[in-house]
């Protein structure tokens, strides 16, 4: 039996192109005003690279690549995927009165087309079940409080899974008794179940499994713009055009014709906006981020802000990106303002809560890019409303008086340096930029001159700025601070580039990126190495001989180093010996809590950030956490002070010095 | 209301002093607005916001151009206009001289209020203040910590030890600011922009002779202590010369 | 023979200490005539150490107003032919000495830490630099708290003020005293600030707030403690937190990290009481003592109030 006769004098195919033009309709009215919506957005040029672009899609969207991190929900979605993929074309016969097949069947091919369908429903039936049974009984912690729409949904592909093969069986049993297309397994399954039912019967359910299965569809497609289906739409735009520049790496605020930044003299203050406070003002590919999300909260699971009680969640800052454009639609196409703003809808609180550590975007399966539309709305806060956390006004007159966080007398810097006999502003191979913690703060000077000793140990010729060093601009910028980022940005690379040396060695992570990948468009190309990096390749080469740590060592890898400076060898290979790992470490390492300007900002006692980590590294019974960047070991040693735990913290450089193996 | 705000340009007193042949280097300074005057002009700006009016900042200083970006920033707190008197040979220890120059400009202005910080970070004499009401023949009230608008008088807190006293005036009236008198906004970064279109009135003066006594030598005060572990016998010897320390040689006791 | 007017303040049934110990510089510059200025002080003024003490005794004068007080003291230095006014450089001193030296004409140092014949030391930028002077002309100046010992009390003649005193506008409607442990952290002259080193919340109560009371101190903590929820955000002193300028900040259990220096570094002076003698507090420390503070403290206090 076939569903493709008359109802009530009204033949099927007039049923189905209405309810087709209702649905279809329905769909494609939303999906317009969602991509009005996302072209209210202001330029970004990801049309470029179409190659690498192409290769990534294949690789991250057909291939699954970073949604089969996980490996329960990840396998059962790409089943689910997959699956679609290939019984899709299944709706084309169903909706033609079976047309397709016949077409097919002229060149031989129905066959194989068939059994690739019933492959595909097979396939998304078994990721379904594997779905529910995640979503129902084992119930991850990370989906308490997640909507009704994931199991609804399951439940409704599960039900055009189950009436098309119920139509699929019935056309069976229709051709002729025991006939059965072997090319349609599971065809052949639901037929021999149903071929004792009453022929009246069967007709029956092979009809009402056909609407049904058309008006499951039709559901689809009005539902999917609007729920977290609408990733189906999203996802495309999403990974086809995802990031290209490297991770961590922000903005200026107005860039030339050839995508250099525009010097503070000649910025056009009158036509700029800074920031984000209006919908318009995220780009498009921000705004598509909203679409394209599944609340699938990897995210929300390694955000240090979310795990520490703060107010931000990264998945709901996406999907108030979705919420806010669906809510404000008509207002926003009309052209007029809301009265909530962005930053209303996201809360200040929330905003300032995050640490960049990108720990969101690595774990995004469809890259989502969470952080910029925080650090985006930071830059309206600073310096539009003027509206920002007290502790940060402070920052920002230190820094620009003084050019160190802690306005501290500049011509101090170099104190740290007393007795070692380095050389200071002299031309050398590299250049050691200090930093700040390691100028002025104490625990950090020792850092300073454990790795310097080593340096000079190893005959490495190198040279410091001395007086003239000045903070790279890195809390300003994540706080949102652009105006004063670029004025010092500006400032370093002229004397950078007037000492001519370009191979920089720094011991603080947020120094290695923001100078080694920040610079560039502020006309300041170098070649910036982490310490790590560089006292791993003389303990390689033997430069250096060290004989490995006898203690219980534990390496807390820092956010700027490791996930978004894409190091995680060298520090291991610097260090050398048998490191315990913490549960969360290399690219998945658990931030500190100092980045995006935090270490600056006001914390609750019962939220804190180092305390979560501390407890992580405490619970390897290791003796001392090893850390490479100065606010991480600020952090790690509250933290651990604070949860009474006795360990020792020390940077890499720490560790080499006290295990270089004495001279013979 | 009519608001006069003094602002004195100070050295970063985190920069080196170096003491050449008995007098301080100064041609390494960097040049700041004096903390107590950013409250000075906070405080105006609110009342402005209040009961409307004009603030105008008024500066005494040498030709040096190096403080503009500073004062632009106090501009956009939100004053209507900047006067700078540019004087060849300025300095900051010549109270009674600066003051009779401050108030010539001043008096013209007509101001019903006259603000500025209780004292400079760089002398620390307190006296400028004063020593304007008096050349401006208005009374003055000085180390104000809390500022309020009482109809057509002022009320103001000034600080005394152990408490304060509050003081009603009617204008004209000096007021000089204490710390945390007010807190003092961040401005927005477009309000600095905006103020790059306001220029200053810069106009020059002459030195003027006044009654300062002048400093015939500077030096160093002998180095901090730079960490003097006290020893002692036990808990009370060490206590004994703790307070011995505080008392002869910090006389902070 | 100089004649040098004293302006003295009263406190409560006797002098202040820093007037008396004005009154002993005064001496070794010329005759002095002591003044006092304020309403029912007859009987205190008498103590001042002073030859020749004036008493403007007036209900106008009960409360410091720098107009009138300046007008008097115009009117006695004439009638003295004095060619110098000294003052404790005290709330009224930093403010009244400056505001006389205007209406005289004269020079005015302010806040000196020394006073004599051979020229005066005064402290620039927050005390990192002393400068010296020898004025020749006549002189007001204020003298430093505890700069010099007090003078000698002896009675002399008394007289009372006969000239003007002029009408203000200024009005003084109350004074509000502020009690001992809730001093502003900002205003007060010595901090007493704690630390990890106390170990409990309650040690914070036992120890710091009763030194800082007997010390009348502000009561200040590190951004440790304030974190713990031991003392209430106010109480904080560093990046964070308040920025102090005391003349004397006393760090008990305190570690010295960066950002708590930030708040205190610019202390005319810094002592210590750590029992790790690593702590980076005793590198900025003028004075420090390495040991257990749960036996130092008490017995600071103990000390400090039998003085």
């Amino acid at each position: 039996m076939d569903p493709f006769h008359d109802y009530y004098g009204i033949e099927w195919y007039l049923i189905l192109l209405t309810w087709s033009a209702i649905a279809l309709g329905s769909h494609f009215y939303q999906v317009g005003t969602v991509v009005r919506l996302i072209r209210l957005g202001k330029d970004d040029d990801r049309f470029n690279s179409w190659k690498q672009r192409l290769t990534e899609f294949l690789r991250d969207w057909l291939g699954q690549r970073k949604v089969v991190q996980d490996k329960m929900a990840g396998y059962a979605h790409a089943l689910i995927f997959w699956g679609f993929l290939l019984l899709v074309s299944d709706i084309v016969d169903l909706g033609t009165g079976g047309f397709l097949q016949v077409l097919l069947s002229n060149i031989q091919l129905d066959g194989i087309w068939n059994l690739i369908v019933d492959l595909g429903y097979a396939m998304a039936t078994i990721g379904i079940l594997i779905a529910l049974y995640r979503r129902i009984i084992i119930r991850p912690a990370k989906l308490k409080g997640a909507s009704i729409e994931g199991p609804l949904i399951l439940l409704a592909i599960l039900g055009i899974v189950l009436t098309a093969f119920i139509v699929e069986a019935g056309n069976m049993i229709d051709k002729g008794g025991t006939n059965y297309n072997s090319w349609e397994p599971i065809g052949v399954l639901f037929a021999t179940q149903m071929e004792g039912m009453n022929h009246d019967t069967i007709a029956n359910m092979v009809d009402i499994s056909y609407w049904v299965h058309m008006i499951l569809i039709g559901g689809f497609l009005i539902e999917i713009p609007q729920t977290k289906h609408s990733h189906l739409i999203g996802t495309v735009p999403n990974v086809m055009f995802q990031d290209h520049s490297p991770m961590g790496t922000m903005d200026p605020m107005q860039t030339d014709e050839n995508d250099t930044a525009v010097k503070t003299d000649d910025l056009d203050f009158d036509n700029l906006t800074l920031g984000v406070n209006k919908f318009a003002d995220f780009t498009w590919r921000q705004l598509s981020d909203g679409w394209a999300c599944t609340a699938c909260a990897r995210c929300q699971d390694v955000c240090p802000a979310y795990n520490s009680g703060k107010t931000l969640n990264p998945m709901q800052i996406v999907l108030d990106v979705k919420d806010y454009g669906r809510e404000h639609g008509s207002l926003l196409l009309a052209g007029d303002e809301p009265e909530e703003s962005i930053v209303d809808r996201f809360t200040p609180d929330a905003i300032w809560a995050c640490t960049t550590c990108y720990a969101c975007v690595e774990a995004c399966p469809v890259h989502i890019e969470h952080v910029p539309k925080l650090t985006d709305t930071r830059r309206h806060l600073v310096m539009e409303a003027s509206d920002f956390p007290e502790e940060l006004q402070n920052l920002f007159n230190n820094l620009e008086r003084n050019s160190n966080p802690w306005g501290l007398g500049a011509h101090t810097r170099a104190d740290w340096a007393e007795g070692l006999d380095l050389k200071i502003g002299e031309p050398a191979e590299y250049l050691f930029f200090v930093g700040c913690a390691g100028s002025f703060d104490d625990r950090n000077k020792k850092v300073s001159r454990a790795t310097a000793k080593l340096l000079k140990k190893a005959g490495v010729d190198f040279s410091i700025l001395g007086e003239i060093e000045t903070c790279n601009g890195d809390p300003a910028r994540r706080a949102g601070n652009e105006f004063l980022f670029q004025m010092m940005a500006e400032t370093n690379v002229k004397n950078l580039n007037s000492l001519g040396t370009l191979k920089i060695i720094t011991a603080c992570p947020h120094c290695f990126h923001t100078i080694g990948k920040e610079y560039e468009t502020y006309g300041g190309k170098y070649e910036v190495y982490h310490h790590s990096q560089i006292l791993n390749e003389l303990r390689k080469k033997e430069k250096l001989k060290i004989k490995d740590f006898e203690d219980k060592v534990t390496f807390h890898d820092p956010c700027y180093l490791g996930r978004i400076g894409g190091e995680t060898e060298a520090p291991r290979g610097a260090l050398g010996g048998d490191l315990i790992e913490m549960e969360r470490h290399g690219t998945n390492s658990f931030c500190c809590g100092g980045g995006g300007a935090r270490v600056w900002m006001e914390e609750d006692a019962d939220k804190r950030v180092n305390e979560i980590r501390a407890k992580e590294a405490a619970k390897t019974g290791a003796d001392c956490v090893a850390v490479g960047c100065p606010y991480c070991m600020t952090m790690m040693n509250d933290g651990l002070k604070s949860i009474g735990e006795d360990k020792q913290v020390k940077d890499i450089s720490e560790i080499l010095l006290e295990n270089l193996e004495a001279e013979t | 209301m009519n608001i006069a705000v003094l602002i004195k340009m100070v050295p970063d007193t985190e920069s080196r002093l170096e003491i050449v042949d008995g007098s301080l280097k100064e041609d390494g300074f960097k040049y700041m607005v004096n903390p107590y005057d950013e409250f000075a002009v906070e405080q105006a700006v609110q009342f402005k916001e209040i009961v409307g009016g004009k603030v105008t900042l008024v500066s005494l200083f040498s030709d040096n151009t190096s403080i503009d970006t500073d004062l632009r920033k106090m501009l956009a707190i939100g004053a209507d206009e900047t006067i700078v008197l540019r004087q060849q040979g300025y300095r900051g220890d010549r109270p009674s001289a600066n003051a009779r120059i401050l108030s010539e400009t001043v008096k013209k202005l007509n101001a019903d209020v006259v603000i500025c910080g209780v004292q400079g970070i760089d002398y620390y004499q307190a006296a400028t203040g004063p020593m304007v009401a008096h050349f401006l023949g208005i009374p003055h009230v000085s180390g104000v910590t809390n500022l309020e608008l009482n109809g057509d008088k002022l009320t103001a807190s000034r600080q005394i030890e152990g408490g304060l006293q509050i003081i009603e005036t009617p204008t004209p009236i000096l007021i000089t600011a204490q710390k945390d008198m007010t807190k003092v906004r961040f401005p927005a970064l477009k309000d600095i922009m905006m103020s790059k279109r306001k220029p200053f009135d810069n106009r020059d003066v002459d030195t003027k002779e006044g009654s300062d006594v002048l400093t015939t030598e500077c030096s160093l005060p002998p180095a901090r202590g730079g960490g003097v572990i006290l020893e002692g016998d036990g808990p009370e010897g060490k206590v004994d010369k703790l307070i011995e320390k505080l008392k002869m040689e910090a006389k902070v006791l | 023979m100089t004649s040098v007017v004293l302006v003295g303040e009263v406190d409560g049934d006797g002098i202040k200490d820093v007037s008396q110990q004005v009154a002993g510089v005064a001496a070794g510059m010329g005759d002095v005539i002591g003044l006092i200025i304020g309403k029912d002080v007859s009987k205190a003024a008498m103590k001042l150490a002073a030859g020749k003490v004036v008493i403007a005794d007036d209900e106008a004068l009960e409360y410091y107003d720098p107009g009138r007080y300046a007008a008097i003291i115009s009117q006695v230095v004439a009638k003295n032919n004095a060619t110098k006014v000294l003052m404790g450089a005290t709330t009224m001193g930093k403010d009244l000495g400056p505001r006389v030296a205007a209406e005289l004409g004269w020079g005015y140092l302010g806040d000196c830490l020394e006073a004599n014949n051979e020229g005066f030391v005064r402290p620039n930028f927050a005390g990192k630099v002393l400068a010296k002077s020898k004025p020749d002309g006549p002189l007001v100046a204020s003298i430093r708290n505890n700069a010099y010992p007090a003078g000698e009390s002896w009675s002399g003649s008394v007289e009372n003020f006969t000239g003007d005193i002029p009408d203000s506008t200024l009005n003084t409607t109350s004074i509000e005293k502020i009690g001992a442990g809730t001093i502003e952290l900002t205003e007060a002259n010595i901090v007493v600030s704690g630390g990890r080193g106390l170990e409990n919340p309650e040690n914070y109560e036992k120890l710091i707030r009763p030194l800082a009371a007997t010390m009348r101190a502000a009561a200040g903590a590190s951004r440790a403690i304030v974190d713990a929820g031991w003392v209430p955000h106010s109480h904080q002193v560093g990046q964070t937190g308040k920025t102090v300028t005391p003349d004397l900040y006393l760090a008990i259990g305190i570690s010295g990290a960066i950002q708590h220096l930030g708040g205190m570094s610019g202390s005319k002076f810094i002592a210590a009481i750590n029992k790790d003698p690593e702590a980076p507090i005793f590198k900025v420390a003028d004075y420090g003592i390495v040991g257990d503070l749960f036996e130092i403290v008490p017995v600071l206090k103990t000390k400090l109030e039998n003085q």
